[in-house]
């Protein structure tokens, strides 16, 4: 998770209005719905990491990875699409031609659209999100919500890693029984130290003229015309040539 | 002189629970100075500078602001907390927006200015702390030192009167340290109130125009820096060493005989008193006209 959102702040297109990279992740992501997938995901699934990795300058290890908890998912869930099991005469396994068939598109079709996500959550982060659901009426106190849990998730990992790695260097984890031990004692500290940090952040944002409203300036972006036709050509050519493609047309 | 900016008498707080933090103690602030709050750890310096922006109430005493009383309603503590401006020794207890930017454009936008002037306050206040290349960087990405500042910078954009900081060079190295004064002078030379709290002798010393003295949630004495640190008795009941600058120089005197000296405030004016009396010697140990530093017969001082 880490990972992800440091590629997010970092990568090259991040100076990018959202709406750039939303539009042909979007578009990609309904031609995969679509159109018939043993065609069209390929080319998706292709499109969209040529843009993140070759585009945006995410390597592709960290591409891989991010695809590979839902890859892991689909492969054990493989056999049971292609393979029928009949219980009506004897226990027999069959392969039949459909359920090999279910099988590749369901994979196919889940790959390609989770490159579509990839692609997203890699190049954009999250308070760009988050500004731009605020543009469209999202209630401000649930995106400030949002966006504190965010800030808070990091030093509260920090804080548990420090903990851990204190506890780990005076043996609280050399045995099960101490491990169980150390990770309630590192959980009961955790959560003391979330309530004081809360009120400690409180301090300091009163003392900055908190009344209730966690206002700030929202990012500002320039939305580029050619970047969204680009990204408008790019979703035409895929549909385009998986629809040929998919009519034996190619 | 002018009346006090901040004055604070017979200020006591116990806290919740029966632990008594402050136990009366007389403070002012003048306007444009740069004041110390000296004392060891655990000796009320963070529960009086909660004191000094309203969070927290006195449980007796009075706080006085240009001489008028200060009050706690809610409108009365949003302008007060406009003119003292408040940073806390953990950057992470401050900082709750995801980009650096976003961060310091919270306390401008609750002064109620419009965007673009707050877009101009935040260009400003991070360039003063020398940080505006973070500014499009997430928060959770920066190191302590660079928290630190952009803490600093969070409240600075709010152009307070008085910058009170808690523990001002904690967790920071030498570099950093020195960095982070520079940008602190420069904010002092435009006129801003500058009042912190350290345990460190040596930073006060050269660095405060005057010095309270903490301990045990009092204060000992405030006055003149050279005064209050001159004074090895004092400092001795507030369980403080006396700045190893002073003691040098004094040590120094101690052989010269000078009545009328003035002790030196920083390294450059130390080296600058033992000026042709010290030079180096060939082989590196330092003499000190052609004899080896006092206290140091056998090796000398290495600068």
């Amino acid at each position: 998770m880490r990972a992800i959102d440091q590629h997010a702040w970092t990568n090259r297109w991040r100076h990018w209005h959202p709406a750039e990279k939303l539009l042909p992740a979007s578009g990609l992501l309904v031609l995969t719905l679509i159109l018939p997938p043993l065609t069209t995901a390929p080319l998706v699934l292709a499109g969209m990491a040529l843009a993140t990795v070759c585009g945006a300058g995410v390597p592709l290890k960290t591409l891989l990875s991010v695809l590979a908890a839902p890859a892991a998912f689909l492969l054990t869930g493989i056999p049971f699409l292609a393979v029928s099991v009949d219980f009506a005469h004897s226990f027999a396994l069959h392969l039949s031609e459909d359920g090999l068939r279910l099988a590749l598109t369901t994979t196919f079709r889940a790959l390609a659209a989770m490159s579509c996500l990839a692609f997203l959550i890699l190049t954009t982060p999250l308070t760009d999100w988050m500004a731009s659901l605020r543009r469209v009426g999202v209630p401000a106190g649930l995106i400030e919500l949002i966006l504190l849990i965010y800030r808070l998730i990091f030093v509260f990992f920090e804080r548990a890693l420090t903990g851990h790695q204190a506890q780990t260097a005076r043996l609280g984890y050399s045995r099960v029984d101490r491990s169980v031990r150390s990770l309630g004692l590192l959980a009961g500290n955790l959560f003391q130290r979330a309530l004081e940090q809360a009120r400690r952040l409180e301090i300091g944002l009163l003392a900055r003229g908190y009344t209730g409203e966690l206002r700030v300036l929202a990012p500002k972006y320039v939305l580029s015309r050619t970047r969204l036709a680009t990204g408008l050509g790019l979703v035409g050519l895929v549909g385009m040539t998986g629809g040929l493609l998919a009519r034996g047309l190619l | 002189m002018t009346a006090p900016l901040l004055t604070v008498q017979g200020l006591e707080y116990i806290y919740p629970g029966g632990v008594v933090a402050l136990r009366g103690l007389d403070l002012s602030i003048e306007r444009g100075q740069k004041l110390a709050i000296l004392g060891p750890n655990g000796s009320g310096k963070t529960t009086l500078l909660l004191h000094l922006n309203g969070t927290c109430k006195p449980t007796r005493g009075e706080i006085r602001l240009d001489g008028q009383p200060v009050r706690y309603d809610r409108r009365a503590l949003n302008g007060w907390r406009r003119r003292v401006g408040l940073v806390l020794q953990e950057p992470d207890d401050q900082l709750f927006a995801a980009t650096v930017g976003q961060d310091v454009s919270f306390g401008p936008l609750n002064l109620g200015l419009s965007e673009a002037e707050t877009a101009e306050r935040v260009r400003e206040a991070l360039a003063m702390l020398r940080v505006s290349h973070l500014a499009d960087r997430a928060t959770h990405a920066l190191s302590f030192g660079q928290k630190k500042r952009v803490a600093i910078a969070g409240v600075l954009a709010m152009r307070p009167e008085i910058l009170v900081l808690d523990e001002l060079t904690a967790g920071l190295d030498p570099y950093g340290v020195t960095h982070l004064l520079g940008a602190l002078q420069q904010l002092h030379d435009t006129g801003t109130t500058l009042v912190f709290s350290t345990h460190d002798v040596e930073l006060a010393y050269s660095w405060a125009d005057r010095v309270a003295l903490f301990h045990e949630g009092m204060v000992l004495c405030q006055g003149e820096t050279a005064a209050v640190l001159g004074d090895r008795e004092i400092l001795h009941r507030a369980r403080l060493r006396p700045p190893l600058l002073l003691e040098l120089a004094e040590a120094l005197r101690d052989g010269g005989g000078d009545r009328h000296w003035r002790p030196p405030r920083t390294r450059e004016a130390l080296l600058a008193l033992l000026g042709g009396r010290f030079c180096p010697s060939k082989d590196g140990a330092a003499v000190w006209e052609g004899e080896p530093l006092p206290g140091h017969r056998s090796r000398g001082v290495a600068e």
